[in-house]
């Protein structure tokens, strides 16, 4: 053994101590504040031309251990950088001068990582929670309506509770999920859509979080941005941040506030002149039909107002203004918070009711979040955080199932007296066949969902040094949903009655293990991000159906004559190893690089893990442009970036082809004659499976989402105005497609395979203006604007046409296309009139498009003294709805434009003899002959909505002066008061009666109309 | 150092084992990959008789022979007005939910040894093939059911699955010759696993495709009917034979007309139909049909006019569409007429006659007619002569095949009982139904143009 290396080792080692001892260190105290006295937290400290340093803690000291004379640089987000000379002190104060002009925006990203807005290489938005409340909506996606650009949201329909869909830069899969993925504090929370037993939208899950403890919303909208965040953020990501009791000072502070709102429908017009009846062929004329003995769906008869019957005129019912009524929706919110420097805590409770404007709906939540920050050792901070929500939802059918009261409601004649509902013998009174009495509906159909939900977190940072935290974060998502179906007995669509009984349990943890290191080399800044994930989801559905039912008022399902059960359940994997590197040079130039690499337990085995990555930069022009444009021109960034991410967006057990529970409901509905096959296994005491008709791929893999955006970012006149805008290119790859229809002649009707293609281009605007500011008077202002255009670009083999509920998928097509049959026309454009004087289809095509062309948002806050009053425009071009409530209305003569309903001669050509038409035909057949092709429903969404606009009157201290009283508030908010929509002859075009699903898009059929509002808050601080 | 790089590597190692196991959790829970032949027959049997014999695509041709119609506006299916699309749901349920699981079922139990279910699943296949080129001529047999194997089976020629129809009742009767030890029982709800009503039915089965090309191309009537009459002998032989899915009436599992025939469908039966029962005073009017609820009468809709008052048209009566009513699929009445037929053709009207009267007598008596008006008719209509006696079997055995897509494929044989377009009609009666929009898409064939009004290979003039 050789003694010399260890020997210069040890001389080294003392020569390198005894050097610090010749510099005479001493040790520092000091405390960082601002102008005003607070702490600065998060405050760095770094001894110049070394790379000690440290950061200063919760309450703003810190020490370190400093040579004489040195110089200390403290920088701070948002506050001018100082250079202090420790000199000779031990203790000392360093105070930092706020950069209001330079605020640097702190955005929420990836992981919960906080960056600065201008060191980003993608495109985020952020929404500040109290703007969120703002919006007086119980929904939080409803709360982002109007306010993002490149995100749309579609509402579904009236009810409490109903559904809304959220999707951030245009649809990347067929038949997989294409909202975005929303994530709680790090943590992903579900948002399925759950807990109609029946037809018609029921609640997104979401809804469970109430966002009055949301301290703000990121928006992380390209894949870029959400490439950390696995497969499932390349839909773009929705970011929560709750609130904390972070920066109060020690004593705890209570707030109190209640809303009350009144909410009215947005009814379609309907004809207010003609009974009900149908056209008499043999008199010629419009007959009355009384509904009692003479029995017919529709409003084809005379005049109401010459109309007499036994010499007496008639009554006229409005019908929908007598079912419909008030909705009343209360909001009851306090939430304490505190802190003592070392920990503080948060809590808040929330109870929402709210009723329907249909009877006997309605929607009921208490929701409870205490989040606990605590400093368990000086470089190990914890927070504990459980969100819990408890809610019941009551809803009746909706859309065009023959159940749905409000069909019977939008197309009850107006010479009918919808009540008694009953007649003497117990059975149904109603003006027609195949449908039961509105009135009956409420008494005798209902549908439950009550929720349980909750949502813990416990996150660790440990920064064992000042360039390395070490987070660990724990969540789980676990929910439990009971959602119970009543049909009493004589109802039209199922006479014998039935009662359902469905369970859910949902289950999910998430666990994140991050390592994150930040480190200044000369002027680099570099930051690497190392992390793994784990992931893991179960649920379970356990339904129960019972049929014939034979006891009335009573409601369990043990008295129905037949009672089925059934139990599926589906649990799924994923682990990712993920990193991120960010190069900063002078906060100039930022280069941005993340790579993952995924495995998923429902991809083939073989093909379970799969990389990917994203490159993006950025560069800050405006740090190089002269002191005279940098005062018009504070900022200016531009970036680019491109991003490809693996995806696994299919449910689990593709792969194979079992057996399974046979199941019929209604197969193959007969042209125009809908046929009931309800059967179900056991059958008649037999148990049995037949083979599954999707064949299974056993070599799934996983499909690619490739993007490339870039963006500008630049503020003008010291941050008085700021404009955004991205674009953006998105092109799905390999995409699965569960269940793609093959020929049937191979003995199944589809398979899962990796072939779909699909792109999205786009370009998103953002505008932010301060045009006054002022100390009494000030006005804000913000326009959004999106641009998206879809294509498909292939589907599978060759196949050019799939269907997807309402809409189609067709190559060359955008996603959501919607295809019905079409008038025949002449090769100029002019109607074909067949020999007996209508319109005619003979050909189906594409007839219109769910997407619109546009949609953008205009906000303005104006704030004078103590008022403030702002108000939010939201608007969209384009965007075709199939208005099914016209569909059938023609038939049935019920709809406003119905009321024009004179013998006429349709202008057209004859498609016998080519010459023009003069055949004359009755307003009836006319009208009907319309409802038979789809072309003559679909209808332009178009709209100018006045969605929300306050005014606000802020008591400040004015109202109890020497009281305990902190702050007070009083609200008025009016809810779309306003709607402009020229082409849609429903209520209000953002609608989707059937749910928030790829596949009900683009569908206004029999649903709770959406409502006006007005709502009175009063919000007071203790 | 090496020390630690051999540790990381363990580490990574276990870490992606690990990781892998962790993940490998995709066998589904919810459903068996394989199950027993009798759980694969009780729904085989449900499906083959209520979602193909008498689903959607019954209802159509029930319109097009008259006897149904729908309370609708024209057009509707019942005038005629069919896009491919329409054919979708039934295309399916013929491949997908019924042949493939029989294929299924046959080679399972041919593995196992179990030639009892062998046989009934080639007897039901048969069945399902006849159904399947009846209404739709060339469709694909060799090539089809091979799942991923052949994503795009050509359409075989009528005559050869013919053939391949022939050579299943064959294999069927062989394999029940083997007098297997397992038995169906209670999944075997058509005949509780009596082996020797199988077989009849195999044989009447193969008598009713033989007499199916007595006007083929390259066959003739005399061939056919000796054939025919040749299996009839041990086809069979009482009412009691008769091919019918029994149920319970239990709410929500009724039989399938009653499911038709509710209000919400708007399907009601025909004036086609009504009317000429009316017209003959058949005893059978009121055992077959409901007088309507509106009015007490036996009414039949005229199809193709202005929709009516729904309730003031007749239903069948619940012998026939009751809840706990039997499905009659193939009816032993059926087979006597097959009988009569073939003895015309062979021996002429005199020799058909008993024959025929024989058949009347057997759907009389299911029904409960009383002798006495069995025999008022049988004086009215029992007699045949050489210019009616085809007519008057087929008319006759139209009403035996009350609701049976049997009568379509013999309208369109013989010409009786003559059928005339519906008021309103797009085109003439249609002689076939039209490939499935499915299949246009995802296996483009050169048959794929037929309309309604062209004639399948055995359809000849």
């Amino acid at each position: 053994m050789n003694p010399k290396p260890y020997l210069l080792f040890i001389i080294a080692i003392v020569c390198c101590v005894g050097m610090r001892v010749y510099a005479q260190s001493v040790p520092l105290k000091g405390k960082v504040t601002d102008q005003a006295g607070n702490p600065v937290i998060g405050a760095t400290i770094k001894i110049q031309h070394s790379s000690k340093g440290t950061t200063v803690g919760a309450d703003g000291t810190f020490e370190l251990s400093v040579e004489a004379n040195a110089v200390l640089e403290v920088t701070a987000i948002g506050f001018d950088p100082a250079r202090v000379n420790v000199a000779n002190q031990t203790t000392i104060t360093i105070t930092l001068t706020e950069n209001k002009k330079e605020l640097n925006e702190v955005v929420v990203t990836a992981l919960g990582v906080k960056r600065e807005k201008r060191a980003l290489t993608y495109s985020t938005q952020e929404v500040k929670g109290a703007t969120l409340v703002e919006a007086k909506e119980p929904n939080i996606v409803n709360a982002l309506s109007g306010k993002v650009a490149g995100v749309q949201i579609t509402s579904s329909s009236g009810t409490p509770g109903s559904s809304s869909r959220i999707v951030i830069r245009g649809a990347t899969s067929f038949y997989g999920e294409n909202q975005a993925l929303i994530i709680v504090d790090g943590v992903p929370v579900n948002n399925d859509e759950t807990g109609n037993l029946n037809s018609g939208p029921g609640t997104n899950r979401l809804a469970d979080i109430d966002p009055a403890i949301i301290e703000n919303i990121s928006v992380l909208k390209g894949a870029a941005a959400t490439a950390l965040y696995g497969s499932a953020g390349a839909r773009g990501v929705i970011m929560i941040t709750t609130k904390s009791g972070t920066g109060v000072t020690k004593k705890p502070s209570v707030t109190f506030s209640q809303d009350v709102s009144f909410e009215t429908p947005w009814l379609p017009e309907v004809q207010d002149k003609y009974a009900q009846g149908e056209y008499n062929t043999v008199t010629k004329q419009y007959e009355y039909f009384n509904g009692e003995d003479k029995k017919t769906s529709s409003s084809w008869g005379p005049l109401m107002d010459t109309l007499t019957v036994n010499g007496q005129k008639l009554k006229k019912y409005n019908q929908l203004k007598d079912f419909f009524k008030t909705g009343i929706t209360s909001n009851s919110t306090v939430s304490v918070n505190g802190g003592n420097g070392l920990s503080d805590y948060f809590v808040s409770y929330s109870y929402l009711k709210q009723t329907g404007t249909t009877p006997k709906t309605d929607y009921d939540r208490h929701a409870l979040f205490a989040k606990y920050n605590t400093k368990i050792l000086n470089n190990l901070t914890s927070t504990f955080q459980l969100n819990y929500s408890s809610s019941q939802n009551d809803r009746l059918p909706e859309g065009y199932i023959l159940e749905a009261p409000i069909w019977t409601v939008l197309t009850a004649p107006i010479s009918w007296n919808p009540l008694p509902y009953e007649n003497a013998d117990g059975t149904q009174r109603v003006f027609r066949y195949s449908r039961n009495n509105p009135y009956w509906v409420l008494d005798n159909i209902y549908n439950k969902a009550t929720v349980n939900r909750f949502i813990p977190v416990i996150t660790l940072h440990y920064t064992p040094t000042n360039w390395l935290t070490i987070t660990e974060r724990m969540g789980a998502d676990i929910y439990s949903e009971q959602d119970k179906y009543r049909e009493s007995r004589g109802s039209a669509a199922n006479p014998p009655g039935r009662i359902i009984e469905q369970n859910l349990n949902y289950r999910q943890f998430n666990h994140d293990f991050i390592v994150n290191a930040t480190k200044d080399v000369g002027s680099f800044n570099l930051n690497l991000l190392l992390g793994n994930n784990v992931y893991s989801a179960y649920n379970q559905t356990e339904y129960a159906k019972g049929t014939g039912l034979n006891i009335d008022d009573f409601d369990n399902i043990g008295q129905a004559s037949a009672i089925t059960y059934n139990e599926t359940h589906y649990q799924s994997r994923k682990v990712g190893f993920y990193a991120q590197a960010n190069v900063d040079w002078k906060r100039m130039f930022i280069l941005s690089l993340t790579g993952r690499y995924d495995g998923s337990s429902v991809l083939s085995r073989d093909k379970s893990f799969y990389p990917y990555g994203s490159v993006a930069g950025s560069f800050v022009f405006s740090e190089l442009l002269s002191p005279a444009v940098t005062d018009v021109m504070n900022f200016g960034k531009i970036r680019l970036s491109y991003a490809t991410v693996g995806n696994d967006n299919v449910r689990p057990y593709q792969l194979n082809t079992p057996y399974q529970l046979p199941q019929g409901s209604g197969d193959a509905a007969g042209v125009a004659g809908i046929i009931f096959t309800n059967y179900a296994f056991p059958f008649q005491g037999q148990t049995g499976y037949l083979l599954s008709q999707t064949l299974g791929n056993p070599n799934l893999k996983n499909e690619r989402l490739n993007e490339v955006e870039v963006g500008l970012e630049t503020n003008f006149f010291h941050n008085r105005l700021g404009l955004e805008a991205s674009y953006f290119v998105r092109k799905t790859k390999d995409g699965i497609i569960p269940g793609v229809p093959i020929a049937p002649s191979t003995g199944y009707a589809g398979t899962t395979v990796n072939s779909a293609q699909m792109q999205n281009k786009g370009l998103e605007i953002l505008l932010n203006a301060k045009p006054v500011q002022s100390k009494d008077f000030s006005w804000d202002m913000t326009i959004n604007f999106t641009r998206i255009r879809n294509k498909v670009l292939a589907i599978y083999n060759g196949q050019s046409q799939i269907g997807n509920g309402f809409t189609s998928i067709i190559v060359g097509q955008p996603y959501g296309a919607i295809v019905g049959t079409m008038f025949k026309r002449t090769a100029s454009g002019q109607l074909l009139i067949d020999d007996a004087g209508l319109p005619f289809s003979d050909s189906t095509g594409v007839i219109g498009d769910i997407n619109p062309d546009w949609m953008g948002g205009i906000s303005n806050t104006f704030r004078y003294k103590q008022f403030s009053l702002s108000f939010l425009f939201d608007m969209k071009k384009g965007g075709d709805i199939q208005n099914n409530v016209d569909g059938y209305g023609y038939f049935y003569g019920t709809p406003k434009a119905t009321e024009d309903r004179a013998d006429r001669v349709v202008p057209g050509i004859n498609a016998s003899d080519n010459k023009p038409n003069t055949t004359v035909v009755t307003g009836q057949d006319y009208w009907r002959r319309l409802n038979a092709v789809t072309e003559s429903i679909i209808q332009d969404g178009t709209y100018v909505k006045l969605r929300t606009i306050s005014l606000s009157y802020d008591f400040g201290k004015s109202l109890f002066p020497n009281s305990f009283v902190r702050s007070a508030s009083f609200i008025v908010t009016g809810r779309n008061l306003w709607i402009y929509s020229p082409h849609f002859t429903g209520g209000d075009p953002e609608v989707s009666s059937f749910g928030s699903s790829s596949g009900s898009q683009g569908m206004y059929s029999f649903s709770t109309p959406t409502s006006r509002s007005v709502n009175f808050t009063l919000k007071v601080s203790f | 150092m090496n020390k630690v790089i051999y540790i990381i590597a363990i580490a990574g190692c276990l870490l992606v084992g690990g990781c892998k196991k962790f993940i490998d959790v995709n066998k589904d829970p919810n459903r068996p990959s394989s199950v027993q032949e009798p759980l694969i027959l009780a729904p085989a049997e449900l499906v083959v008789t209520q979602s193909l014999y008498a689903g959607n695509v019954s209802t159509i041709i029930q319109e097009y022979v008259q006897t149904m119609a729908l309370n609708q506006p024209v057009p509707n299916s019942g005038t005629y007005f069919m896009v491919q699309s329409d054919m979708n749901g039934d295309w399916t349920v013929l491949y997908a939910t019924c042949l493939n699981n029989l294929a299924r079922l046959d080679s399972v139990a041919t593995l196992n040894g179990n030639t009892n279910y062998a046989a009934i699943a080639k007897i039901l296949e048969a069945f399902c093939w006849g159904q399947g080129t009846d209404l739709w001529g060339d469709i694909p047999y060799t090539q089809a059911l091979a799942g991923a194997g052949n994503y795009t089976p050509v359409y075989d020629k009528q005559e050869d699955i013919y053939k391949g129809i022939q050579q299943l009742l064959d294999d069927a009767i062989a394999d029940i010759a083997k007098q297997g030890v397992v038995l169906p029982g209670d999944d075997d709800y058509l005949y509780k696993g009596d082996m020797a009503k199988w077989q009849k039915l195999a044989y009447t089965l193969k008598a009713r495709f033989y007499m199916h090309l007595t006007k083929a191309p390259g066959y003739n009537a005399a061939t056919q009917a000796d054939l025919a009459l040749q299996a009839l002998d041990k086809g069979m032989a009482a009412n009691d034979d008769d091919l019918k899915f029994p149920y319970q009436g239990i709410e929500g599992q009724e039989n399938i007309w009653f499911q038709t025939f509710l209000p919400g469908s708007t399907f009601i039966l025909a004036s086609g139909f009504v009317d000429t029962l009316k017209a003959r005073n058949d005893p059978r009017l009121t055992y077959m049909v409901k007088p309507a609820k509106e009015t007490g009468l036996y009414t039949g809709r005229q199809i193709g006019s202005a929709p009516g008052s729904l309730e003031a048209y007749s239903r069948p009566s619940d012998f026939y569409q009751g809840a706990n009513a039997f499905n009659y699929v193939v009816n032993y009445s059926e087979a006597l007429f097959l009988k009569a037929e073939a003895t015309l053709i062979k021996s002429g009207f005199a020799a058909a006659q008993p024959v025929y009267q024989q058949a009347i007598l057997s759907h009389m008596t299911k029904l409960g007619v009383t002798s006495g008006a069995i025999s008022t008719y049988m004086t009215a209509r029992g007699t045949l002569t050489a210019a009616n006696a085809l007519q008057r079997i087929m008319e006759e055995k139209a009403t035996a095949n009350f609701l049976s897509i049997e009568n379509f494929t013999d309208w369109r044989r013989t010409g009786f009982p003559v059928i005339k377009k519906v008021l309103n009609g797009s085109s003439e009666v249609p002689r076939r139904l039209l490939y499935p929009q499915v299949e246009v898409i995802s296996n483009p064939q050169p048959q794929q143009s037929a309309r309604l009004t062209d004639r399948v290979w055995w359809d000849q003039q």
